[in-house]
């Protein structure tokens, strides 16, 4: 390479990352911050900001993890090469040595796969100077704490460092190289012999069998292993050519270029180029899945209805800490006939979609909101589509209702900690992932999750890059991801988005990508729609699923076993009106419903009467209203309303019907509100005292009655209490000690002022008390002795409050705290501040 | 699949067929549709048929239904298809699925013969073998461990092991078979008369299943299914039946309708203890329990029988259950004409008889011209004041009793007698004063449990010859005594709210009349009371199987005359 084209290279290759971002234009920069958003907040100044934000561990690891299988596996692989590395070399750490002739797809995947790293400011640089960026670099390449998710261990020269000399000719020499004069070129003519291939299969060729069998349970790692201090005669040939170089006394560790070598130059034993496609469990007819998915969105509208109606006259209380209790969920699931868990569903559907709340009062209870009343009334492809969008885009997840949360706190439904920020994409993810299968087909959820583990792989599994893809999950707990897209097509199928697992007409048009479907390629993430787009995507299903939807009926069937069967859903008010007079008794595609006395009566009770509902039937009814069923309403409508009951405080009652007539007609009574019951028996709302004394200022000669009847004799008499004891007398402050306490007190004060003012030995210096400042003074006295360099005499008090004097000599004051020699003590001590009562300057000797 | 019934619920419809299914997995079939009957056919050997009001009759799908249905030889495919192809809307997935789910559950386990160990259960699914055998409720019942599939089952215990693991939710596949019995020729003498068509599918789907319960309205001949039966078996015969009078009645129509002579058919009663190679007997007798123990179950073992037949297995006692378990090597036919038990223990009847073999709505019987039809009326009766005073200070056990007898049902009860005068008629009571009073103003003989059987029998020849045309019963009379003859049949009182006792007394007047003329079936039932509760808990049967029942007022109802 000569001077001057180096000088040209240099000229157009950037230097940092910086450079390189500069060099870009405003659409990549833009796919950068759509991909990273995270480095827009808050927006950089300038270039070098945003490079250097972009390399910040928080943000690469961020990236990364967002990365496909094989994106990631591309950036593993050029962590694992030299720095700078060319596409050569990444192309054949990716494919091996013998994909090089071309294996089209690799190559192709290899491409996009840089182009997206590229774009995400992962990798930097032109091909031939290919860059990782270095945080990545550090998060992925291998190092002694972790192993690298490629399996490979550290090169030659870095597992050298730190090795003798003499040991490092000894090496070369036994491997069958020429000594070299310094320990740096033993090591490149170490590498170069690893490198090469010919050479080095020559070189294993000699291995013994076993050392050889060592080194396969080594080559994909984890490359180390244990040693013991006299190893075994084929470990010890691996360690004197450095197949094996010491790490740690006793760990050994097979050098990065020997497993390449190994490995055929293939940094990952499974290269996952494409992504693992979706299979098809089984296919229907495309209009048996809709029309499935179409009732069964029916059935999600009905249960809807059926919560709230449930919880309409006040639902469950919120618990303290928010949400519903176990109990109260348990009752909820056994009034909708379904599991917990589908209960939960349910509820936090209903929440998500703004039609269940808080009330907010003191006793706090969940109820249907004020937008229920208008949902209730849009058709019901609408309806439908309000419940599909909110939940598309909602970041809650029942499906953690009734596990636990970090801090081992069982998570309720409605209650807090439920939110997954990851929920809507994978959501969108999941369904987007369905539209690739043929229409009507239903996917396998092993499938569909491998390949979401594939598009994002979960934290853990990177770490293993040598395990093969549908090996994770099984026994162990899936991660949240995979949870959530398992969630996904449970919850899909309850909301009727598809029908029989497969992605129904409607659930396709919610998406809104018939015409911008793509094969979704890595990084090609769509973005969740807008709150405009979805709004549209919502109308377009529902104008799709209306006609799938059963039209409603005005009109059921009565039968002379006193049911009445709907033959399929029931036009609102007709439905209203039944529900009151009859009960439920089964339902599904059809309702049946049961008269019985007990539902005629709440009919006639909420305002009906016979006629009304006879009229109602008749109307309604297909067939004859058969005779018994006209009969139980008649029936209880001549028993209803048969007996009255209202209230009164006082009546007034007389054998004399002309008496009550003039008490009547009297204008006076008129304040006593008097209602004729009977024709002897007048009810007042006035209480009976006000009543008697109203009737004595008419000049009527009323007499009181008993509960029993009897005659009040009123007669004055005085009222008493029930037996009480006198109240005990409550003094303020002590009690009065009486003579021994004084004494036994008088006594000990006497001790205790003896003790204190007996004469005190004299202190060394000062012969009196602890020295006493201000605050301020000693601080000012401690640093004046600090600048001095002098000691200074402190009265201390330390923390369990005995006093003491100190002489030290102060050596710094800050923080509230002085460090300082302590003479009394001979050593350096640190004093806080406010424990020194006073501080005064020694006297000069 | 493209139809345009007449009641076409759905314009720009997919499929509109007859069937809806149900989230609580009833069926409801539309019997109107031009379909109904190809659905019916398809849906009736996994759904039992629930309500069969006059519009939409409602199928149930339960487990036990399901494993019947496999049993019989139909696979979970023939009846996702079966509800798929007629349902009017999408059949719920979850439900397919559970239903597929529980037919599998089916035949993982059989109980069959080991030529070396005898009755083994035997698994092609180990789990499930573990799972059971570590159940509390299977220990007892079985022995070694032959291999790791097998396991011996104690003979005895093969009713029990097939209840329990029934209940366990793992039902065993009965591959064992039948003993033939000891034989013994026994032919239809159809001289004269034949073999009704549905008498004859009851009769062939029974024998083609081995054991099974059939039923059948009363009055469709339940007697002749048994005889059919027996010419099938050709082998000796146990017939339980409920009392003495249908002991009677059982041999007097196999001598008249078999080749069976008086001498090949023993009775075993209480008055009589004869075992012959047709034996007849009781109940009553078999349940009889002398000192701890029960003496004439012996019967059981003391001939090879080859077939028992259950009359009225709905009322199948408790101690005959238990019994019957042992019986599992024989073959059994259960008649009845309900299999609604007030104890609800239906699936036992289930799992110890068989399951059910074939079933034909009244209606539909009744359509055929094999039974009456009958105007079913309740008569509503107003107490007068003092009958409604002296009813609210009754104490409540009393209560029903007080207003069942009250002494104006009694005079409806007789107006409607007169009303009928000259049809024969049938007064039937719960409480034996109510029915002396009854007998004395009506003129007219009681049978009760105190009438000795010659004398009822007596009376039965007498009112069957119209010598006498009122006749005043308990409810010894609620079983299989054959009235051919009673056009009217008035209820006074009831054992409160037993829907198999008002099935059996409509049953009274089902039977064909020679005139063709249409049966009445009244109920006296007094307004307000307890009394009505109780009618309206026993009519909603009859309601269900389509006999629906008019109301009406004594007043008006006797104003007419």
């Amino acid at each position: 390479m000569s001077t001057d084209e180096q000088a040209q290279r240099s000229a157009d290759t950037p230097r940092s990352l910086a450079e390189a971002l500069r060099s870009r234009d405003d659409a990549s920069l833009g796919a950068l911050l759509r991909a990273r958003p995270d480095l827009l907040t808050p927006v950089p100044n300038d270039l070098t900001q945003l490079a250097t934000r972009a390399a910040t561990r928080a943000s690469v690891v961020r990236a990364l993890e967002r990365l496909d299988r094989f994106a990631q596996q591309v950036a593993e692989a050029l962590a694992v090469a030299p720095e700078p590395a060319t596409y050569e070399e990444l192309h054949a750490l990716v494919a091996g040595d013998e994909g090089e002739e071309g294996d089209s797809a690799v190559t192709a995947a290899l491409v996009r796969a840089l182009a997206t790293l590229r774009e995400q400011a992962i990798v930097w640089g032109p091909d031939d100077r290919l860059r990782l960026v270095r945080t990545a670099r550090e998060l992925l390449a291998p190092a002694p704490q972790y192993p690298s998710p490629t399996g490979l261990g550290p090169t030659v020269a870095e597992a050298t460092a730190g090795m003798s000399p003499n040991r490092m000719q000894d090496i070369v020499t036994t491997a069958g190289l020429p000594s070299t004069h310094d320990a740096v070129s033993a090591v490149r003519s170490l590498t170069e012999l690893f490198t090469d291939r010919t050479r080095m299969s020559a070189l294993l060729d000699e291995a013994p069998a076993e050392s050889v069998e060592v080194l396969s349970r080594l080559v994909w790692g984890p490359p180390y292993g244990q040693v013991t201090a006299d190893p075994a005669r084929h470990l010890r040939w691996l360690l004197d050519r450095g197949l094996l170089l010491p790490t740690a006394p006793g760990t050994v560790v097979l050098p990065r270029e020997a497993a390449l070598h190994l490995r055929a130059g293939r940094a990952h034993r499974v290269l996952q180029p494409a992504p693992p496609a979706v299979e098809a469990l089984r296919e229907h007819r495309p209009q048996a899945v809709d029309a499935a998915a179409a009732s069964q969105a029916y059935m999600a509208l009905d249960t809807v209805e059926e919560l709230l109606k449930e919880w309409d006259e006040g639902g469950p209380a919120v618990l303290r800490a928010g949400g519903l209790s176990v109990r109260d969920l348990k009752r909820t699931a056994v009034a909708l006939d379904v599991p917990e868990p589908v209960a939960a569903f349910w509820v936090e559907l209903a929440y998500a979609a703004g039609l269940v709340a808080s009330d907010g009062e003191a006793d706090e209870r969940y109820a249907a909101t004020p937008a229920y009343d208008d949902w209730q009334e849009l058709p019901a492809a609408e309806r439908w589509s309000v419940l599909a969008t909110a939940w598309l885009t909602a970041t809650r997840t029942a499906g953690l209702i009734g596990g636990r949360d970090g801090k081992d706190r069982t998570l309720s439904a409605l209650g807090p900690h439920l939110d997954r920020s990851s929920a809507p994409e994978i959501r969108h993810r999941v369904l987007t992932l369905l539209t690739t299968l043929p229409d009507g087909a239903s996917p396998t959820p092993e499938s569909l999750i491998a390949r979401l583990r594939w598009e994002r792989p979960p934290r853990g599994a990177a770490a293993g890059g040598s395990t093969t893809p549908g090996t994770a999950g099984g026994s162990a707990p899936m991660e949240l991801r995979a949870r959530i897209a398992q969630w996904t097509l449970n919850e899909a199928e309850l909301l009727g988005i598809t029908g029989r697992g497969a992605l129904s007409a409607h659930g396709r048009a919610l998406l809104g990508s018939e015409s911008e479907e793509s094969p979704a390629g890595p990084g090609t993430h769509p973005t969740p729609a807008s709150p405009a787009e979805l709004a549209a995507y919502g109308a377009r299903a529902a104008r799709l699923l209306a006609p799938l939807l059963p039209e409603p009926l005005d009109h059921v069937l009565l039968q002379a076993d006193l049911t009445a069967v709907a033959p399929g859903p029931l036009e609102r008010p007709l439905a209203e009106t039944l529900s009151v007079l009859a009960d439920v008794e089964s339902k599904g595609g059809a309702t049946v419903y049961r008269f019985t006395p007990g539902s005629v009566r709440r009919a006639l009770d909420a305002g009906k009467s016979a006629s009304d509902l006879h009229a109602f039937l008749a109307a309604h009814s297909r067939t004859p209203v058969p005779q018994p069923l006209a009969y139980l309403i008649d029936d209880v409508a001549r028993k209803h309303g048969h007996l009255r009951i209202g209230a009164a405080s006082a009546y007034v009652r007389c054998d004399d019907e002309a008496l009550l007539n003039e008490i009547l007609a009297d204008k006076r009574s008129q304040s006593l509100r008097l209602r004729r019951l009977a024709p002897t028996v007048l009810a007042a709302q006035a209480d009976p005292g006000a009543l008697l004394e109203g009737l004595r200022q008419m000049g009527f000669a009323p007499a009181a009655e008993s509960a029993e009847g009897d005659v009040l004799i009123t007669r004055a008499h005085a009222h008493r209490t029930p037996p009480r004891t006198a109240p005990e007398p409550v003094h303020d402050g002590p009690p009065l000690a009486d003579a021994t306490l004084t004494g036994a007190a008088v006594r000990a004060i006497r001790a205790g002022d003896l003790a204190s003012t007996a004469p005190r030995r004299a202190t060394p210096d000062a012969g009196d008390a602890l020295p006493r400042t201000t605050a301020a003074e000693t601080l000012a006295t401690m640093q004046a002795a600090v600048l001095t360099g002098e000691a200074v005499w402190i009265g201390y008090v330390n923390a369990e409050g005995a006093a003491s004097q100190r002489v030290i000599a102060p050596i710094r004051v800050e923080g509230g705290f002085v460090t300082a020699y302590d003479h009394t003590a001979d050593e350096v001590r640190t004093y806080p501040l406010h424990r020194v009562t006073g501080v005064a300057e020694l006297a000069d000797d | 699949m493209r139809h345009t019934g007449r009641l076409a619920y759905r314009k720009g419809a997919r499929v509109n067929g007859p069937l809806i299914v149900q989230s609580d997995k009833t069926l409801l079939l539309e019997v109107d549709h031009e379909q109904a009957e190809a659905c019916r056919r398809v849906i009736a050997p996994f759904a039992e048929l629930e309500r069969a009001p006059e519009h939409i009759h409602t199928y149930r799908v339960t487990p036990l239904g399901l494993w019947n249905a496999r049993a019989a030889g139909h696979d979970a495919e023939q009846v996702v298809d079966a509800l798929v192809e007629f349902s009017r809307y999408p059949v719920p997935h979850a439900l397919l699925v559970d239903i597929a789910e529980t037919m599998a559950r089916y035949g993982r386990l059989t109980l069959s013969k080991h030529p070396t160990h005898g009755l083994v259960l035997t698994t092609n699914d180990r789990p499930v073998l573990e799972e059971i055998l570590r159940s509390k409720k299977v220990q007892p019942l079985v022995g070694d461990r032959v291999d790791a599939d097998t396991v011996v089952v104690h003979p005895s215990e093969r009713g029990q092991i097939k209840q329990t693991l029934l209940k366990l939710g793992w039902p065993a596949e009965d591959l064992a078979g039948y003993v033939d019995g000891e034989a013994h020729r026994i032919d239809l003498a159809e001289d004269g008369w034949s073999l009704r068509p549905y008498q004859k599918q009851a009769v062939e789907g029974f024998w083609h299943g081995g054991s099974g319960v059939v039923v059948l309205p009363c009055g469709a001949g339940k007697t002749l299914v048994g005889a059919g039966a027996m010419a099938e078996a050709k082998a000796t015969t146990l017939i339980l039946v409920t009392n003495t009078v249908s002991a009677r009645q059982w041999k007097h129509e196999l001598i008249k309708r078999t080749s069976l002579t008086e001498d090949e058919i023993g009775e075993y009663s209480g008055t009589r203890k004869e075992i012959r190679p047709v034996t007849i007997a009781t109940y009553q007798v078999l349940t009889t329990k002398r000192k701890g123990v029960y003496p004439h179950l012996e019967l059981f073992d003391s001939r090879d029988w080859g077939l028992v037949v259950y009359d009225e297995v709905h009322l199948l006692p408790a101690p005959v259950f238990k019994f019957t378990a042992d019986l599992q090597a024989r073959r059994r036919l259960g008649l009845t004409a309900t299999l609604v038990r007030e104890d609800g223990r239906e699936s036992d009847v289930f799992s110890l008889i068989g399951p059910k073999r074939f079933d034909a709505p009244w209606k539909e019987i009744e359509a055929q011209g094999y039974i009456a039809p009958a105007d079913c009326v309740e008569v509503r009766v107003n107490l007068t004041d003092s009958e409604r005073l002296a009813y609210a200070t009754a104490e409540a056990e009393e209560k029903y009793r007080f207003c069942a007898t009250t002494a104006t049902k009694r005079k409806v009860t007789e107006a409607l007698v007169r009303k009928h005068a000259g049809e024969q008629t049938l007064v039937i009571g719960q409480y034996i004063d109510q029915l002396d009073e009854l007998g004395e103003h009506l003129d007219a003989p009681v049978i009760k449990g105190e009438t000795t059987n010659a004398q009822r029998e007596k009376l039965f020849d007498a009112f069957r010859q119209g010598e006498i045309s009122v006749l005043v019963v308990s409810k010894v009379a609620n079983f299989s005594i054959d009235l051919p003859e009673a056009t009217v049949a008035i209820q006074v009182s009831g054992t409160f709210g037993s829907r198999q006792e008002e099935a059996q007394r409509l049953g009274r007047v089902l039977r064909p009349k020679a005139d063709g003329h249409e049966a009445r079936f009244y109920s006296v039932v007094a307004r307000d009371t307890i009394d009505q509760d109780f009618a309206a808990h026993r009519q909603r049967f009859l309601a269900e199987q389509g006999y629906a029942y008019r109301i009406v007022d004594a007043d008006e109802l006797l104003a007419d005359n």
